[in-house]
């Protein structure tokens, strides 16, 4: 096998964080310093951000390295960088906060943070089925132990347990679709095996390998019915941790599944079998994610069932992939990473020291917050409405136009007349924050003072800043996600 | 004085216009504080120095207006989303121009009324600039994914506004005007984009540009479904029966220039909605669904009068009338004519004036008695007369006297709709005599008589901020009353192209299927040959004209 300086450079992100991760184990040794962990690991992250950014050039069309087992291309790119910011935004979020969330040891959660996130850049960027499957172990397998980081909070390992329960019975489904597939085409190789499905005829076994390797997909993502997991994970899990699962975990899953899906079953025939199957997840997870957020006192909770809800909206367009559906995903799937992280900052902040207790979360904790801290409160608003679709939420809004739009151009206008009125519903819940944070007072007692730290006020500012961007000029990143997903071959 | 008209009607007028109230709404921001506290009043004042600056540079639109033109005026133009063609596109014609100013105008009076606000005062006022902002955007914009946008927006301020300053179920009725609202309006965005993708198909390019969708072509069934999508959620916003529950909700609990703005305007953006998108785009399926809303205009009339006939609360009284007043401006529109159509948007703008001022003054009650119900009140005539006057006046006004303005609107509507819906008419002329008996017995139980109530010896009369809110209103009701042809020679050469665009679009739908449907069986291998073909021909065609005779609007 020749490899060449391209095959380094494709990989360099992810090579760049594992150092980083074992660095960090060791230097528990050395580092003393307060913060001295946390500005380690978010080096490392920044360093890989750099580096993807340097070598854009390197990202081209049909690029693959080590002989491809990693795309190359410029969705790879698109995505890495996504996940990249994501955990940077992710480590700021838990700078100032590990004491009070119950985590013992920085250091450790610092590696599996890193350790994740190439799992989740291998994940996402994988051109063979077992490296897929390989980057999706590596990812989970130190998300579960996030997940149980705060060692001495009962929650926080039921949520591993569960995760890591719930989590391998996926995998398992994932492996033995990879494995038919190995089957039937000879090859693990997603170019090979699309070529050599474009050649074939179908099979009851092809439908069978296509279906188990969507349940397994649907299970990282969170969709109806394979969401049992998700709202007690994410209530368990620390904060930071539980935007971190929401949003680049997400993400992650969601650029495997369309290649996954999109680009290994691409045959008309096939888009048959699958399309059915999507347009039923996407129902169920719209509806049942957005009644049981309506539901939901606690604001972990809540998120987690409206985060179920988004990708049924995602999966909406995922029925669109010749109508620009691709490039409306990954626009929604930048939108809602900056509005949910931020939400979540907003939250760290709102709950403070207290996030060990048992209703740390309720929404009562909101109350009168729009007034004891205006800006706080602006900015809250301006998530809210964007995860509600609402003006001036215009990041949310343009997602949701963006991929209702896929979708119609696909004839699918049954679905989306479900979708609007399910983000119709959603609208309640999300304003119900607002009702908190404008309408009631505070009783004495009931709210915690805010202390704005620093990182977290750097979290919160640049998720703004990012949604209204987006928002109002989305022409600059859905250009760039169409470039993305066009120049991928999906 | 005219080089400076000339050069200020020279800058993008519109967009100052938009942007103006939400530079205010900052600045408002920017007030230092004394003593840990923003002074109140002037908050107030610099909030009104705005709301003026605005309506003075809206007074250039009159100005400057060209009634000749029935096209769009002070147009502005940017490119936005590109790749979708969504842009910023705005302009103002006949039937947008005094909806604007109707919105301009009513800021000022609600910012000087805002003095009963006690507390965020701040909070309050940058709303409602705000709000002004997303009004005048619905109004003045010409790309529907703009109007869309603005449509929504609007919904924020004034969720703001009932869910801070309302009153006891406040929460209820802020996020059932809400939801009614956003769920009406995702419908509509849905068949928004479903019309320009058929656009794009049909043109081969893609655009949110109302003119430019208003060339799509459509199959009737498809037409029908679509209006349908964009009526309800217009009819929402109206609100037309059975719609309308949100609104004496909204209107309760709202603080008193929410609900002046409310009536004032928001109500009118459902019709607005109509005249500018539904109508236009799907004009068959407008003429299938008229007749209906015509049913439930009526309806609406007359339920409302009843229910607020049967009212205990003033406000809420005031509130049904609303649903009323409005279930004759729908009449007016949809029996589309030249007359009840102009009349209708009239009867907008007059609805604006009186009802606002209805409101206003039960505001003036309300903060002094903390109380809305009619029982409280009594023989108030000796104790305060100015007020009772000024109520007089634009109860006069809401029941529609001669000589003052609701008479000119009612007229007009009536009068143009018994042409299309003679039998509607007439049981919607019931509502004229309803309206009367609601609201003078209201004005009879509260005004005449002894002073019943000792509560009410020490009621003020209404104080000179108060008066300077209602007075511009007054004039107003007695301007429009008495002399009208001002305002309506602006309106209707804008309607009678608006009506013969409409015709004239209607008539290339229907011949559109017609070549489709005969192309289709041209391709037919089963067609039937040309001599039963040319056979069959003349008499559809005479069947589409006679129906388009049928249907009345030829002969306009």
């Amino acid at each position: 096998m020749q490899i060449s300086n391209v095959d380094y450079i494709i990989a360099l992100p992810c090579m760049i964080l594992s150092v980083g991760a074992l660095l960090l184990l060791m230097a528990e040794v050395f580092l003393k310093g307060k913060w001295s962990r946390e500005f380690l690991s978010g080096v490392f992250v920044l360093i890989a951000l750099v580096s993807t950014i340097n070598f854009q050039e390197h990202y081209v069309e049909g690029g693959t390295a080590f002989s491809g087992v990693i795309f190359g291309d410029p969705f790879s790119f698109f995505v890495t960088v996504l996940i990249l910011l994501g955990t940077l935004l992710t480590i700021f979020l838990g700078m100032n906060r590990m004491k009070d969330e119950g985590i013992e040891s920085s250091s450790e959660y610092h590696s599996l943070l890193l350790m994740c996130s190439a799992g989740a850049l291998i994940f996402a960027t994988a051109a063979e089925l077992v490296v897929l499957f390989l980057g999706l172990e590596i990812m989970s397998l130190a998300l579960y132990c996030l997940c149980g980081s705060a060692l001495r909070l009962r929650r926080s390992s039921e949520s591993a347990l569960k995760y890591f329960l719930l989590g391998s019975f996926s995998s398992a489904f994932l492996l033995y679709g990879i494995a038919l597939v190995y089957g039937l085409t000879g090859s693990t190789k997603i170019g090979i095996v699309s070529e050599f499905l474009a050649n074939s005829n179908s099979s009851v076994l092809l439908s069978v390998a296509l279906g188990l390797m969507l349940v397994g997909f649907a299970f990282k993502i969170s969709a109806v019915p394979f969401h049992f997991w998700a709202p007690d994970v994410y209530d368990g899990a620390p904060t930071p941790i539980t935007a971190y699962m929401a949003c680049v975990i997400k993400a992650a899953a969601v650029a495997a599944m369309l290649r996954g899906i999109w680009a290994m079953f691409d045959q008309d025939s096939l888009y048959q079998v699958w399309s059915g199957a999507v347009w039923l997840l996407a129902v169920l997870s719209m509806t049942l994610g957005n009644l049981a957020a309506l539901r939901q006192r606690k604001f972990k909770r809540m998120l987690a069932y409206s985060s179920i809800a988004h990708v049924g909206y995602v999966l909406v367009a995922f029925l669109a992939p010749q109508f620009g559906g691709g490039a409306a995903i990954m626009y929604y799937l930048v939108s809602y990473t900056a509005m949910t992280l931020g939400a979540f900052a907003v939250l760290i902040l709102v709950v403070g020291h207290k996030s060990t207790e048992t209703d740390a979360d309720d929404i009562s904790k909101f109350n009168g917050l729009g007034w004891r801290n205006p800006m706080l409160g602006v900015l809250m608003t301006v998530f809210m409405f964007s995860l509600a679709g609402l003006p001036p939420g215009f990041a949310g809004l343009l997602g949701k136009f963006y991929l209702f739009n896929a979708a119609i151009q696909a004839d699918y206008v049954g679905l989306v007349i479900i979708a609007v009125i399910n983000s119709a519903i959603s609208c309640y819940y999300y304003l119900r924050i607002l009702v908190a944070m404008y309408f009631i007072e505070a009783k004495p007692g009931e709210s915690n003072p805010v202390a704005i730290d620093l990182a977290l006020a750097t979290t919160v500012g640049v998720c703004a800043l990012a949604t209204i961007f987006v928002g109002l000029f989305p022409s600059y990143l859905h250009e760039m996600a169409l470039w993305a997903v066009s120049g991928s071959g999906m | 004085m005219d080089g400076l008209i000339n050069s200020l009607a020279a800058m993008p007028l519109i967009s100052w216009v938009l942007a103006l109230p939400l530079i205010g709404a900052l600045s408002l921001y920017a007030i230092p504080k004394r003593g840990g506290e923003v002074n109140p009043d002037a908050t107030r004042l610099v909030a009104l120095l705005w709301s003026l600056i605005v309506f003075g540079l809206s007074l250039l639109f009159l100005v400057k207006f060209d009634s000749s033109n029935v096209g769009y005026q002070f147009t502005e133009k940017f490119s936005w989303i590109e790749e979708f063609g969504i842009t910023y596109s705005v302009g103002i014609d006949g039937i947008s121009l005094f909806l604007v100013m109707l919105t301009t105008f009513l800021m000022p009076i609600v910012v000087i009324a805002s003095q009963s606000v006690d507390k965020k005062r701040r909070g309050y006022l940058a709303n409602m600039l705000i709000l002004e902002t997303a009004m005048v955007g619905t109004l003045v914009a010409l790309d529907a994914f703009l109007f869309y946008v603005f449509w929504e927006l609007m919904l924020v301020p004034m969720y703001f506004l009932i869910g801070i300053w309302g009153g006891k179920r406040k929460i209820y009725a802020t996020l059932k005007f809400v939801l009614y609202t956003v769920i009406g309006s995702l419908l509509m965005l849905v068949a928004l984009i479903y019309v320009v993708w058929q656009h794009a198909d049909q043109s081969g390019q893609v655009s949110f540009l109302i003119s430019d969708l208003m060339t799509t072509n459509f199959s009737k069934d498809v037409e029908v479904w679509l209006f349908a999508a964009f009526a309800v959620a217009f009819a929402i916003k109206v609100p037309i029966f059975p719609f309308h529950t949100w609104l004496p909700d909204a209107h309760v609990e709202a603080p008193t220039g929410g609900s002046v703005v409310l009536a004032g305007v928001l109500l009118k953006m459902g019709l607005y909605g109509f005249i500018r998108l539904a109508y236009p785009l799907f004009p068959r399926g407008a003429e299938i669904f008229a007749p209906y809303i015509a049913v439930l205009a009526v309806i609406g009339v007359v339920y409302g009068a009843l229910v607020a006939w049967a009212q205990s609360d003033i406000k809420k009284l005031v509130a049904y009338s609303s649903v009323s007043h409005l279930g004759y401006c729908v009449l007016g529109f949809v029996a589309f004519n030249a007359m009840s159509t102009t009349g209708s948007i009239y009867q907008m703008l007059n609805h604006g004036v009186s009802t606002g001022a209805l409101f206003l003054l039960v505001g003036v009650l309300y903060d002094r008695r903390h109380t809305r119900e009619i029982s409280e009140y009594g023989g108030l005539t000796s104790q305060v007369p100015v007020f009772a006057f000024l109520f007089l006046v634009f109860t006069l006004s809401s029941i529609a006297l001669p000589l003052t303005n609701g008479f000119i609107g009612e007229f007009l509507i009536l009068t143009g709709s018994f042409q299309t819906f003679p039998i509607l008419t007439i049981i919607a002329l019931s509502g004229v005599v309803l309206g009367a008996v609601y609201m003078l017995t209201l004005y009879m139980k509260t005004m005449f008589g002894e002073l019943n109530q000792e509560k009410n010896g020490d009621l003020q009369d209404c104080t000179h901020g108060e008066l300077a809110a209602l007075l511009p209103l007054l004039v107003l009701v007695f301007y429009m009353g008495i002399f009208p042809n001002g305002i309506l020679k602006m309106i209707e050469p804008t309607v009678n192209s608006y009506i013969v665009a409409f015709n004239e679009r209607r008539d290339k739908l229907d011949e559109a299927q017609f070549q489709a449907g005969e192309s289709e069986e041209a391709e037919d291998p089963a067609e039937p040959d040309d001599a039963i073909r040319a056979e069959l021909e003349p008499d559809a065609i005479s069947v589409i004209a006679q129906a388009g005779s049928e249907r009345g609007y030829a002969d306009l």
